[in-house]
């Protein structure tokens, strides 16, 4: 009942095993075709004993009274957690693993993952400078991820720090103000597309009068995925990769 | 046609029209089913996945759907008999909002424990309830009357710091977004049978009470000091009709939220079609509530591929009332 769990599932194999799925569950694309059960706060009861599942995967952002409930029709619920960093992707993908039978499976795709934040990492080594950031949220006014997001460890990885993570939450409406006072070296936007991303950008030079930010008149603002970025899956490395990209291209043989 | 067979008439309708919402309810939902399927059901043949739908989905939420809008109307019927006045209703008089923010406070400070038959946040709600209603009948009590705007102002303003109470208790709280829809516009999607059983026997001892009551109410309209001559004793009277208004009203709060208009629109239906004898309108208002409240739920479950919050269809009917009464009152 949550779009990272519905891609785990996939990069597990277990795709043609999955019965219904919410309605933002749209990757990869072959989930589109799957059954729909309604919202991640309003999954629909009905639909989902209708599907006669043998296992329902809830997440922590679904309703507890919708687990319970569904716990107390006799339906085996597994409830997960998101983690607040990398760390815990290995084991989330490990239990999800255990609970469908695919152990091995389970187990190649945390190895490969891990190898590639490994890789990054290594790329990386001890970076010296180490660029302050802000990262926001495309479309509804300046939401950020604080410090006990996940995105805030991948921020760390990627060797750079991330301004909003002295913020004890993990996403916070963060004010104009405090941007400039912060001053960040580097942006980044999540957006659904480039030509969001596009426009998130002028946004922030023109209306949001961050035009005297070091990042903004530097030309330091850089595109993420929201689709990959706010789902605690597999494409989460993916971020980090590009994040570190960006961050440090020297580290990656790239031109500065 | 005499009073009494219109009367009769309007009783055969209204049970009419409540079986076939119970009949709609069951049969309507977003898996499909037929009347072939229900009637393998009574027949005993249905699937262990069918019986659940039918019975602990539909039914449970249909019969809850039924009990609250009941007991929003009778409540609602209480308190304009109470006040005297046509615009009163748990919703705007403020006990809703105050109640919601009970159920919402013992919910956040984790109260588990109360009264038997009576969950912590059905009795806070009640209690809460209780407290805006009896705020809003000092307030609003001038001289031994009852001024209407003052009524309704000091409603309002009750039930707006109420729900911003609530809003903030809500906001607190990180996983709120759902539980702020439910809260603040009602819903029956959780609906089981649990629920039923807590609501209903008191529902029951509420309605029981308010029909022996009946004939002080009637009393209190022509004024407390001839009720009191006629040998009602109007201050306990009046105290037992603020409570059992605000238990109502705590009721379907504590099960679905707020759900607005309900008590301000049945009554007032009723009353123009059988007169203001409560020891009839009482009854007949909880019937009505009930099935108004049935083919509301209904309308907000199927209206959109994913469900309305019922306190959104109610307000779409009784809201434009709500002005079209205030509007004949100038």
């Amino acid at each position: 009942m949550a779009p990272n769990i519905t891609e785990i599932l996939f990069a597990l194999g277990l795709g043609p095993n999955i019965a219904g799925v919410t309605r933002f569950c749209d990757y990869p694309p072959e989930a589109a075709s799957i059954d729909k059960i309604g919202g991640l706060v309003n999954p629909n009861i009905e639909r989902i004993l209708a599907r006669a599942p043998d296992l329902v995967i809830a997440f922590r952002g679904n309703p507890l009274r919708v687990v319970n409930r569904l716990a107390a029709l006799d339906l085996p619920v597994f409830v997960l957690d998101i983690g607040n960093g990398l760390d815990a992707l290995y084991p989330l993908i490990a239990r999800i693993g255990l609970v469908t039978r695919r152990e091995t499976a389970a187990g190649d795709l945390a190895a490969s993952l891990l190898a590639r934040q490994q890789a990054v990492e290594k790329a990386l080594g001890t970076v010296r400078v180490k660029p302050r950031v802000f990262v926001v949220l495309h479309g509804q006014g300046l939401w950020t991820c604080g410090g006990q997001s996940y995105l805030n460890d991948i921020i760390a990885r990627a060797g750079a720090v991330n301004i909003a993570a002295p913020m004890p939450k993990k996403w916070v409406l963060y004010s104009p103000e405090r941007i400039v006072r912060d001053d960040p070296d580097a942006i980044f936007i999540l957006a659904r597309s480039e030509a969001d991303f596009a426009r998130a950008r002028d946004w922030l030079a023109r209306e949001a009068h961050l035009g005297t930010v070091k990042a903004v008149a530097a030309g330091r603002i850089y595109f993420l995925d929201e689709n990959s970025a706010s789902r605690f899956g597999p494409r989460l490395v993916d971020v980090l990769d590009r994040m570190a990209r960006a961050m440090h291209p020297e580290c990656f043989g790239e031109k500065t | 046609m005499s009073a009494k067979t219109g009367r009769r008439l309007l009783l055969a309708l209204l049970c009419l029209l409540a079986a076939a919402g119970f009949f709609l309810s069951v049969l309507t939902g977003p898996v499909k089913t037929s009347p072939a399927d229900l009637w393998q059901l009574v027949n005993g043949h249905a699937s262990g996945v069918e019986t659940t739908i039918f019975l602990d989905l539909r039914l449970s939420r249909a019969v809850l759907a039924f009990l609250v809008g009941a007991a929003l109307a009778l409540s609602g019927a209480i308190l304009q008999g109470y006040f005297q006045n046509s615009m009163a209703d748990p919703f705007v008089i403020g006990v809703s909002s105050g109640a919601s923010l009970g159920a919402v406070l013992a919910l956040a400070l984790g109260f588990r424990l109360a009264f038997p038959g009576f969950s912590a946040q059905g009795f806070m709600a009640f209690a809460s309830g209780l407290g805006i209603v009896s705020l809003v009948y000092l307030l609003s009590l001038r001289k031994g009357a009852f001024k209407i705007e003052t009524l309704l102002l000091t409603g309002i303003a009750a039930g707006a710091l109420a729900s911003a109470l609530t809003s903030f208790l809500l906001f607190m709280r990180s996983d709120s977004f759902d539980q702020a829809v439910f809260w603040l516009l009602g819903s029956f999607q959780l609906a089981d049978w649990t629920q039923v059983a807590a609501v209903a026997p008191w529902f029951a001892v509420c309605l029981a009470a308010s029909l022996w009551l009946a004939k002080d109410m009637n009393l209190l309209a022509m004024g407390d000091e001839s009720a009191l001559a006629l040998g009602c004793p109007v201050g306990r009277v009046r105290k037992a009709f603020l409570v059992l208004a605000s238990l109502l009203a705590a009721l379907s709060v504590s099960v679905s939220g707020i759900i607005g208009f309900v008590g301000l629109v049945v009554p007032h239906w009723i009353r123009l079609l059988i007169g203001p004898d409560h020891r009839r309108l009482f009854p007949y208002a909880a019937l009505a509530g009930g099935t108004f409240l049935l083919y509301s739920d209904l309308i907000a479950r199927t209206i959109l591929p994913s469900e309305l919050p019922i306190g959104v269809i109610t307000a779409a009917v009784g809201a434009p009332f709500f002005l079209y009464l205030l509007h004949q009152k100038r």
